[in-house]
């Protein structure tokens, strides 16, 4: 960690903020559709190409997540393309749709995707009941479905499909790691009672369930007194937040994603909600750390995804922070969205290339159980249900970094949550949550 | 408001006269629709029943809009109540194993529209008291009330998770087979409501929307047959709501709430109003129209909103308007005889009468 | 519940503060409604247009001014005046031609706008939603801590709502309005030109709006989706209060504010379903709103 080192100025900073988000996304988003990025060279030569269908919202409460997320996948798919796209033959045709964090439009434009564009597989969704109406119909029609933001862990349990492999820690997971430091927490300061604040959708609902559920097994003395649950897209805490203070609770736990969590964060602060009672474990990932830099209380303990801070040193993550320095400038770090997508993508390529073919069943079985490397080390798919075995949660308290514009967590106190201390402890109990889908 | 004169139309034109536009421009589109799974792959046949599902949803709209002459923002509820009653039978009919039986689908699609007719029966007592601007909001509140507590009853409808897996029986996934089952029943609900249009309650209908006063004077109760024809087109987008949930395979709150009731006012509009066919045609320009644009723009919405805009503005009888206006003013030339009568009414030409 | 007061008093700030977000943004939809007869659809849309300009106005200045509340103030002047240009020439390109025409078709026209500029927003300012930040330190009250801002919000609110009834109340202008609610005719006859007039208070009230989306900057984001969100609330203001009343408005969203805020406490999951169930029963028995002029009906 080097002292020299001088970081862009604010302004900078909001420029290349604004270079990431207005012109490369508008320009590459607005005219969306079937993006090819094929070099010319490469297309006389050309198979048939990989028909990828991308599915994420670019309105709504996602919009700031799935930014980055689009971002990685089209990068991604540049860089296979330049190679000559897949096995060297098929470049990478990515259709995109947005499904504006709203299911019904999600399960159309899936359908649109398959019956008009033939893709073989769909990258997404942000949304996890976005997520689990596109399941139904990636089932019945047979095509590969990579999720790496919608987490909510019905989508590997409940509503399993062998069709989707999900690259992203599942709600289950979140709270777990959530609830391994907050145990420590409570043991140290003897709380004896919380409350949850959520967002009424599906995520929220399951990774507040989960949590309630784990620290109940953990810490079967802590009373969960009050539940608040706010629609999403509200713009207006502050009787929440009242509400919340009114309870007296011991400490808060948030299932807030999005744009909303920034705006409940802004406003929490500002109420002075935070120096009142303690609020771990909410989510912040890399997202809120450089949106919210100047904001965000420092000491403030979050969860992260995918923070590419822990992985300097795999060789993925260096590849790919290089690359997105070079296209966005200065100080452009992936954000976790961006980081899973991309494992997503070269995932895709990594099994791709062990069995030599593109062919939707052969990739299929070629996943299963499947060892990749990642962004994030070397990771296993589990067995029965297809989640990958990545960190569960990054545990970690917002501090000011010399090496960034931006906070990250400080390393000295990160805890990085393994998979298997916390996912759904065996194979059977996974199978029983799942209906019968062969 | 034509400047046809009488004794020009041949045969055709008074045939014209008596069955109106919508006539041939329905049997177009019956043969239109039958003949889609003729293109090739499935995208097509998915888009049509799209199609004809929104727009029985539309045409039951209509009924309140062109008819009677309201406007109702939350006629949307109706469509997702007809949804969730099918879904949440569909669920429980398909519990452990996923799988439904034939007659069990029949009976899930059944139980929608009730459930949509005794939804609009308790809105529709409230809502009939009132007309024009308030009665526009309060079919919003209404629907919006009905959205939040779909939303907000977590255990018993999964709020916003909606209800997935909704697979109908295995002949029915084939979506041929689907498109010709809808086809079948929007062709039938389609006929009663042209039938009920076309019987005094439909004339009385018309009447209250002209001239309300007048249609008290003569000694009809207004109330109830406003109440009746809500109920009635509420039981229609019911009809709609129950092939949309297995057709998507999934259902959500927001098929509740009023921007989903604006997909049906736009396609009215688009098709015109004033017409019985007006919303089909309105659906399939919508329909294909959201088809065609998102497969290369994220930017939808601006290009509907122009749309509806330059409609509203300068053709607010819809296509179906511009279509009639056209044929009235001798468009094809289908319509005059060969050979124009000596009209006793046509003031002779300078060169007749001399100089 | 303990009936503390420090939690009382939050909890109404809260509601008063949300109340008079409200009203603000609801002052114009019920002013234009009450005057012209349309009711604009896509208020609330214009409204979150007026809150990305006043940004980017601020942006734009606090390049050579810094950031305070005082280029803020400045942002919010020259945004608002933007934003009253903007609604003059709809009102004059678009609305005019609806005046003749059917309530349903108006009632498109406004929803049209809604589509149309909600994708402007994307089209010209991307994706990314935009807020302020100014540190502010929470003030300690009553045992527990507010924020100061909402403050200014009340301030904002109330000062919104003493100007507009002093002008429609005590101008020369402000009874030509009221008068072109009773009688255009009569008005017209005057000499007085209608046309003005209208487009006028369109602007005047798409400048209220727009002034609102300013003062919010520091409190919430601007951001695509909200609009939509927040025009049911306005309506239901609207509705309650009466349209073309601004007394009605301000204790409408009174109302709504402190009923919500309260609700979160006892029954979160309802509060707007409580407002709705409002709006009915107030439709139901009492369609004009408690202060509308039962001639509207």
């Amino acid at each position: 960690m080097s002292e020299n080192r001088t970081h862009i100025s604010d302004k900078k900073w909001d420029q290349v903020v604004k270079a990431m988000n207005r012109r490369e996304f508008i320009l590459s988003v607005a005219a969306a559709g079937v993006l090819t990025l094929t070099p010319r060279f490469v297309r006389a030569a050309a198979d048939k190409p990989y028909k990828l269908g991308l599915l994420l919202p670019v309105t709504g409460t996602g919009a700031n997540y799935a930014d980055g997320a689009i971002k990685a996948v089209t990068n991604a798919a540049a860089e296979i393309n330049d190679r000559g796209g897949f096995l060297g033959k098929h470049p990478i045709e990515i259709s995109f749709r947005d499904t504006h964090t709203k299911p019904d439009v999600a399960a159309r434009e899936a359908r649109d995707v398959i019956s008009r564009d033939d893709v073989q597989t769909i990258v997404g969704t942000y949304s996890s009941a976005c997520a689990m109406a596109i399941q139904e119909i990636i089932h019945e029609r047979k095509v590969l479905h990579l999720a790496a933001t919608s987490n909510s862990s019905k989508i590997v349990n409940e509503n399993y499909t062998p069709y989707t492999y999900q690259f992203c820690p599942n709600s289950k997971m979140q709270a777990g790691s959530v609830v391994v430091a907050v145990a420590e927490m409570i043991k140290k300061n003897n709380w004896k009672t919380f409350v949850t604040i959520g967002q009424d959708y599906e995520w929220g609902r399951d990774t507040q369930k989960q949590f309630v559920t784990s620290l109940a097994e953990k810490s079967p003395d802590t009373k969960l007194e009050k539940e608040l649950w706010f629609k999403l897209g509200e713009t207006e805490f502050s009787s929440y937040i009242s509400a919340v203070m009114a309870s007296k609770p011991d400490f808060l736990f948030g299932a807030i994603a999005g744009k909303d969590n920034r705006t409940f964060i802004r406003q929490a602060e500002g109420m002075g909600l935070f120096k009142r009672i303690p609020y771990p474990g909410g989510l912040i990932s890399v997202t809120e750390l450089q949106q919210q830099r100047r904001s965000i209380p420092r000491g403030m303990i979050g969860l992260a995804r995918c923070p590419f801070f822990a992985h300097l040193d795999q060789p993925l993550m260096q590849k790919y922070i290089k690359m997105n320095i070079a296209k966005y400038g200065e100080d452009a770090y992936p954000t976790d969205w961006a980081c899973m997508h991309y494992d997503a993508i070269y995932g895709l390529e990594q099994i791709i290339n062990k069995i030599g073919s593109i062919e939707t069943e052969a990739v299929k079985q070629g996943l299963k159980g499947a060892t990749i490397d990642t962004c994030r080390g070397q990771a296993t798919f589990r067995d029965c249900n297809n989640q990958l075995n990545i960190p569960a949660g990054y545990v970690g308290a917002v501090w000011d970094s010399p090496d960034y514009p931006f906070p990250i967590y400080n390393p000295d106190t990160m805890v990085i949550v393994k998979a298997e201390e916390v996912w759904t402890p065996t194979c059977d109990e996974v199978r029983k949550l799942q209906k019968n889908r062969a | 408001m034509t400047d046809r004169r009488e004794n020009d139309k041949n045969w055709i034109g008074r045939l014209y006269d008596w069955a109106g536009l919508s006539a041939p421009v329905g049997v177009i589109l019956l043969v239109a629709f039958i003949l889609v799974p003729v293109l090739p792959g499935d995208f097509w046949t998915e888009v049509g029943t799209e199609v004809l599902i929104l727009g029985l949803f539309a045409m039951s709209f209509n009924l309140i809009y062109g008819y009677m002459g309201q406007i109702s923002f939350g006629h949307a509820a109706f469509f997702g109540l007809g949804a969730y009653a099918t879904a949440m039978l569909f669920r429980y009919f398909s519990g452990g194993t996923g799988e439904i039986t034939t007659w069990q689908f029949v009976i899930t699609l059944l139980v929608g529209p009730p459930v949509a007719a005794l939804g609009s029966f308790i809105v529709g007592i409230f809502v009939i008291r009132l007309t024009g601007i308030y009665f526009a909001i309060l079919t919003l509140a209404f629907g919006e009330l009905i959205f939040f507590i779909v939303f907000s009853w977590y255990s018993f409808t999964g709020g916003d998770d909606g209800i997935q897996r909704l697979l109908p029986p295995a002949i029915f996934r084939d979506a041929a087979v689907y498109y010709y089952f809808t086809l079948a029943i929007v062709a039938l609900a389609t006929f009663i409501m042209w039938r009920i249009t076309r019987s005094p309650f439909g004339y009385v209908l018309r009447c209250m929307r002209e001239n309300p006063l007048r249609t008290r004077f003569i000694g009809i109760n207004i109330k109830r047959y406003m109440l009746v024809n809500f109920v009635v087109a509420g039981t229609f987008a019911g009809v709609a709501g129950a092939l949309w949930g297995p057709f998507t395979r999934s259902v959500g709150p927001l098929l509740l709430g009023w921007q989903e009731g604006g997909i049906a006012v736009f396609m009215t509009l688009i098709g015109g109003a004033g017409y019985f066919v007006g919303p089909f045609l309105g659906s399939i320009v919508y329909t294909f129209l959201n088809a065609y644009v998102t497969g290369f723009t994220v930017y939808w919405p601006l290009t509907i909103g122009v749309v509806i805009l330059l409609i509203v503005i300068f053709a607010p009888g819809g296509l179906m308007g511009i279509i009639d206006a056209k044929i009235s003013q001798g468009w094809f030339g289908l319509f005059r005889k060969k050979e124009p009568s000596e009209n006793l009414n046509r003031l002779k030409t300078d060169e007749e009468a001399g100089d | 519940m303990p009936l503390d007061p420090g939690l009382l008093f939050v909890q109404l700030l809260g509601g008063l503060s949300r109340a008079m977000i409200l009203f603000l943004l609801s002052s114009g939809l019920s002013l234009t409604f009450g005057v012209m007869n349309i009711l604009n659809f896509a208020h609330a849309t214009l409204w979150l247009v007026g809150g990305y300009v006043t940004f980017s106005v601020f942006s734009f200045l606090a390049v050579p001014l810094g950031e305070s509340g005082l280029v803020l103030v400045l942002a919010i002047l020259i945004g608002t005046a933007l934003m009253v240009i903007l609604g003059y020439l709809i009102e004059r390109v678009l609305i005019r031609r609806m005046y003749a025409r059917e309530l349903p078709e108006q009632l498109l026209l406004t929803f049209a706008l809604i589509l149309i500029f909600g994708d402007l927003i994307k089209l010209i300012w991307g994706v990314e939603d935009r807020s302020i930040y100014f540190p502010i330190e929470p003030l300690e009250m009553l045992d527990t801590f507010v924020n100061p801002y909402y403050f200014v919000v009340l301030a904002a609110g109330v000062g919104v709502a003493a100007g507009l009834w002093w002008f429609l109340q005590k101008t020369k202008y402000g009874k030509i309005v009221r008068a072109a609610v009773y009688s255009r005719d009569m008005v017209s006859a005057l000499g007085i030109r209608i046309p003005l007039i209208y487009a006028g208070v369109f602007a005047l009230g798409i400048g209220i709006a727009a002034f609102a989306a300013g003062v919010f900057l520091p409190l919430m984001p601007m951001a695509l989706g909200v609009d939509t969100d927040l025009i049911v609330q306005c309506f239901a203001v609207v509705v309650i209060g009466g349209f073309g009343s601004i007394i009605g408005t301000f204790a409408a969203s009174l109302i709504v504010g402190v009923v919500y805020s309260f609700s979160v406490l006892i029954w979160p999951d309802g509060a707007l379903a409580v407002i709705f169930l409002i709006v009915v029963m107030v439709l139901i028995v009492r369609p004009w709103g408690l202060f509308g002029t039962e001639l509207r009906y």
